[in-house]
């Protein structure tokens, strides 16, 4: 074994933590939530019962991270701020829901070192006025991205997991 | 003997002798290739190494712990990275905790810029950043009146659900603080907190070489020139055979 090579070795891994730790911020999720709104609204809060944790895990592929999630609403919309991992890191994206359909998608942190485009606008308007049919499934065929199929996936998955969040919580 | 059939026999025996020295290198680079191809499906991305000597090979020295935070029947310990709840070792690369408190219905872990809001059970509930906080960085985090309470440079807030927080007056708050560790604790957490590695960097750096440091990739580079030189003297010498066949 090399001693020289523990020097590099380490600064690689340190240097993959911390980009993964900070990510590139798109937009803050409280600056999403304050642009659809006007104004930032009490958050609420949907608890996720042992059945819908079983509705999301069979959305995610893997059960949902935690039992609590916050959203924000008002007459018309809902905004709903959530996590998935694309390849190795979390992308964290915005989704505005409307009358059961997505009104508008925005990825607010993306962490992973390439697949960025799934943030572009000519992406992001496949999912506008989506919403669930049967299975929970988007009522449409998403097209990937050459390279970005992984977080494609994610945020087929988020967007899925959104509209069927904003149907439980009208009850 | 023909210059064209020395170069024949030169061919098949140097064909022979690298095909036979590198078959375990070509084995272990297939293996590793396959097996990273397919390592989001497999989970190795989020699989971790925890050994000693792997750790130490990276350079991530690892710390042991220092102290714990304590909260009723619950205890808090943290290095490298990883933290133990009662008992649960929790998931890698969550930030240093600053404290614990325990509310009737859940516990609640603080770092300078997070809360994790844990079940009696130990199930995550939720995980709050910067933006669900009352303002960041959290400089210390209490209990006061069955309410959550952190302090912060711009105050100290309350709330009873980790939602809505309201300024709170600064008296009877028990603030948590960091307590020593044994030496038998200190010794048990810190096997278990042992930094770790991610199955798939391993497996990158293996297949890459880079593993073996510096001069590594050099050898892998020497490998795939090998490759090179089988395949262009294997097709050489099934087309000569061919050509042979058909002449007669």
């Amino acid at each position: 074994m090399i001693r020289a090579a523990r020097r590099p070795l380490a600064m690689l891994t340190l240097a993959l933590a911390a980009a993964a730790v900070h990510g590139e911020v798109y937009q803050e999720p409280g600056a999403f939530i304050a642009e659809v709104f006007g104004s930032t609204p009490a958050p609420k809060v949907l608890w996720l019962t042992r059945e819908l944790q079983a509705q999301a895990a069979a959305i995610l592929g893997h059960p949902p991270a935690q039992l609590r999630q916050r959203y924000w609403s008002d007459a018309a919309r809902s905004v709903w701020i959530l996590e998935e991992t694309g390849k190795e890191e979390l992308i964290t994206a915005g989704f505005v829901v409307a009358d059961g359909r997505i009104d508008h998608v925005r990825v607010l942190v993306y962490r992973e070192s390439r697949g960025q485009e799934v943030r572009q606008s000519s992406f992001l308007k496949q999912f506008r006025s989506a919403k669930l049919s049967q299975g929970n499934r988007l009522d449409r065929e998403i097209d990937g991205i050459v390279g970005a199929t992984l977080s494609v996936g994610a945020m087929e998955r988020m967007a899925r997991l959104a509209l069927l969040f904003d149907r439980l919580s009208h009850g | 003997m023909s210059p064209r059939l020395l170069l024949l026999l030169f061919l098949r025996r140097w064909h022979a002798r690298i095909g036979l020295a590198a078959v375990v290198f070509f084995l272990f680079l297939a293996v590793t290739g396959v097996v990273l191809n397919h390592a989001t499906e497999l989970g190795l991305d989020a699989r971790y190494v925890h050994v000693p000597w792997l750790a130490r090979w990276y350079g991530v020295a690892g710390e042991p712990p220092r102290h714990a935070f304590r909260s009723g029947k619950h205890d808090l310990i943290a290095a490298n990275g990883r933290w133990v709840l009662d008992g649960r070792i929790s998931a890698d690369r969550v930030p240093q905790p600053i404290g614990l408190v325990e509310l009737p219905d859940m516990i609640v872990v603080a770092s300078s810029a997070s809360l994790y809001l844990y079940g009696k059970d130990g199930v995550l509930i939720d995980r709050l950043e910067r933006n669900a906080l009352p303002a960041v960085p959290v400089q210390a985090i209490g209990a006061g009146a069955r309410q959550l309470v952190l302090r912060t440079a711009s105050g100290i807030f309350e709330s009873s659900d980790a939602l809505s927080w309201q300024p709170a007056p600064r008296d009877a708050i028990a603030w948590s603080a960091p307590a020593d560790l044994s030496v038998a604790e200190r010794e048990r957490y810190s096997e278990m907190l042992e930094p770790g590695v991610s199955v798939q960097r391993v497996l990158l750096d293996l297949h890459s070489g880079r593993f073996a440091g510096r001069y590594g990739p050099l050898a892998v580079d020497l490998l795939a020139v090998f490759l090179g030189v089988l395949s262009l003297s294997g097709a050489w010498l099934f087309l000569k055979r061919k050509h042979r066949r058909e002449r007669h």
